[in-house]
């Protein structure tokens, strides 16, 4: 057993002169849901195919579970359970014909036994005899789900998983992947709605134009940042009155903006209750102060902005 | 590779199409049955004395004719004798006749049905977007194709013993069983030709499952290709019904362009060797085997090698 359940290295694609991915390196630790982060067109589909094999690699390895995707291509592809956008199934077919389907595909017998309780951990036990044709959406994601982990891969690869699906349906879709990997299934997923991928993931890579140009995981985002300068909001009665008094006693704060009674502060943690000191000294009378949590669209847009002015200087 | 192939089968047999075809072939065949026995004279058991009657009333006619008229009357005495000669009935109508005569005729519906089929297998999987499921699984891309291929193989087998069997259980009910081994004419290019009917109806079946062959591994050629089974569909049938004008212009051109015997067209209706040795001078059975196993071997190469190369990004 390797390591990391997934490890790419220097994926490389080019179409023509045209580089679509470039250089892209990075691993999937076990348990692990690892995001692929990125603008529409930015490459995460294209990376996603190559592992996935629909898509020949220029350069670049794949290691799924240890196997070389070049050298032990069945073991490798044993080990990986994939949905490629909109899980497409044989619609005139019945939800268990399809499971069955991809359960004779695999290279380990699939029992009966196996087949119901997936179906039963997707919550589809009472429409699995009909046909797919019949299905909603989100019952088609289900089995989409379901066709994934039938043979217990060791990664599980998904690509704009939630596209097309309700609040509802992505709230469903998230438990099962916090589910699956809490069993020690790691999960690849790619999306381009952030807001979306910061409830999913513990880790994210965000690619720009074929390049993976940061990887942080979400607990950085939330530990770390304690130490580091972070964003309050501050509601108080003299606001023009606080700004003087902030650039006088306290020079390293920084008041990034006010708006009415408002102002928006880059602080270190310790320096909050002091901050608030200066104010009630002042009789300056605060209603709230409020922490501004990055997001992680924030970031993603902090550091795909800093690299375009870098590309602008 | 076997239970890949039981998915495809399962897939084929899942949609109600394919069986709507094998029951329009008993169809086809039960319609073709009951306008051959409505339309056709029925077998005449005094047949010989009529005959005898028939060449003593040409041979009157010919005592009052002169010059050309006298050669043709002559030309007709002789052929109407060949019927006495071999002890041939010439309007037996056995389930053997109908066979040879009216089942061999449906097999385009096969080829047809399978142009279909064989099409669809692929291409459904592109348009449908379950290839990238099923090109995701532990198994080298070839050897998913050629699951297909056997699967859709494997149906048009399906499609030709319903065709045989529902010809041979139709033609009992509608004309009782004849004698196999009953003698009969074949009209060839080359003149009449004595034949064993039931032996000519087999010789038919068997000289038609390699251009069934071919024909489907282009459509299966196209839709892997191109991905689209409008294409391949339409150029299967294409084929499928101008091969044999196409075949007989290309002949005629054969005797300029030596090349020209090398197409396709001409060798893709092997039934003609049922009633014939050769379609021209030097192209025997065994020669137009060749050039077809030539086509065939091209066919599935380039299937081959063009699906397990290509990107699916669909």
């Amino acid at each position: 057993m390797s390591q990391f359940a997934l490890e790419v290295k220097a994926l490389t694609k080019t179409i023509g002169k045209k580089t679509i991915v470039d250089d892209v390196s990075f691993q999937v630790e076990r348990g692990e849901i690892f995001g692929l982060l990125g603008p529409n067109g930015a490459g995460k589909t294209t990376i996603i195919r190559m592992i996935v094999s629909l898509i020949n690699r220029t350069g670049g390895t794949v290691l799924i579970n240890g196997h070389d995707l070049d050298d032990s291509f069945t073991e490798a592809m044993n080990e990986l359970g994939a949905i490629v956008e909109n899980p497409e199934f044989y619609k005139y077919l019945s939800g268990y014909k399809n499971l069955k389907h991809y359960a004779r595909m695999a290279l380990s017998d699939i029992s009966e036994e196996r087949i119901n309780e997936v179906t039963e951990l997707v919550g589809l036990e009472n429409a699995i005899n009909d046909k797919v044709r019949t299905y909603s959406l989100g019952m088609r994601q289900r089995l989409g789900v379901a066709q994934a982990i039938l043979h217990k891969p060791s990664i599980l690869i998904l690509d704009e998983p939630t596209n097309g699906l309700d609040p509802q349906g992505i709230r469903e879709f998230r438990d099962y992947l916090r589910l699956l990997a809490s069993q020690g299934t790691s999960v690849l997923v790619s999306s381009h709605l952030l807001s979306e991928m910061q409830l999913m993931c513990d880790r994210f890579a965000i690619i720009e134009k074929g390049k993976l140009i940061h990887i942080s995981s979400m607990h950085d985002n939330e530990t770390s940042e304690a130490r580091k300068v972070k964003t309050i909001e501050v509601e108080l009665s003299n606001p023009t009155l606080a700004s003087k008094l902030l650039t006088e006693h306290m020079t390293d704060v920084k008041v990034t903006s006010s708006k009415g009674t408002r102002l928006t502060l880059s602080v270190r943690k310790e320096q909050i209750p002091m901050i608030n000191k200066l104010f009630v000294e002042n009789d300056i009378d605060v209603f709230e102060i409020l922490n501004v949590k990055a997001t992680l669209e924030d970031r993603f847009l902090e550091i795909t902005n800093k690299d375009k002015k870098e590309q602008m200087v | 590779m076997i239970p890949l192939i039981q998915n495809e089968l399962m897939k084929i047999f899942g949609k109600m199409a394919s069986w709507i075809y094998m029951i329009v072939i008993v169809l086809a065949v039960l319609i073709a049955g009951i306008i051959y026995s409505k339309f056709s004279a029925d077998p005449n058991p005094n047949w010989k004395q009529d005959t005898q009657n028939e060449i003593t009333m040409l041979e009157n006619q010919m005592a009052s004719a002169s010059g050309d008229e006298k050669k043709m009357i002559q030309n007709q005495i002789e052929q109407t004798q060949q019927f006495l000669d071999q002890d041939i009935n010439p309007n037996a109508k056995t389930n053997w006749h109908f066979m040879n005569d009216v089942v061999v005729g449906v097999s385009s519906l096969v080829t047809l049905f399978v142009v279909v089929v064989g099409s669809a297998n692929v291409a459904a999987e592109f348009s449908d977007g379950t290839i990238k499921q099923l090109l995701i699984r532990p198994h080298q891309r070839w050897r998913i194709l050629l699951s297909k291929y056997i699967a859709v193989i494997i149906y048009a087998l399906l499609l030709v013993l319903t065709l045989i069997v529902s010809g041979y259980i139709i033609g009992l009910l509608l004309f009782g069983s004849g004698d196999f081994n009953m003698k009969m004419f074949e009209i060839t290019l080359e003149g009449r030709k004595v034949a064993i009917v039931g032996t000519q109806f087999l010789l038919k079946m068997v000289y038609f499952i390699p251009s069934l062959l071919i024909i489907m591994t282009i459509a299966f050629m196209l839709s892997t290709l191109f991905k689209s089974q409008a294409l391949a569909v339409g150029i299967g049938i294409f084929v499928l019904f101008f091969s044999s004008t196409l075949g007989g212009i290309i002949l005629m051109l054969a005797d300029k362009y030596t090349w020209a015997k090398l197409l396709i067209f001409p060798h893709l209706d092997l039934t003609v060797y049922a009633l014939q040795d050769r379609i021209l001078e030097d192209i025997t059975l065994p020669v137009s085997l060749s050039i077809l196993a030539v086509y065939y071997a091209i066919f599935m190469m380039l299937t081959f090698f063009f699906f397990q190369k290509r990107d699916i990004s669909i």
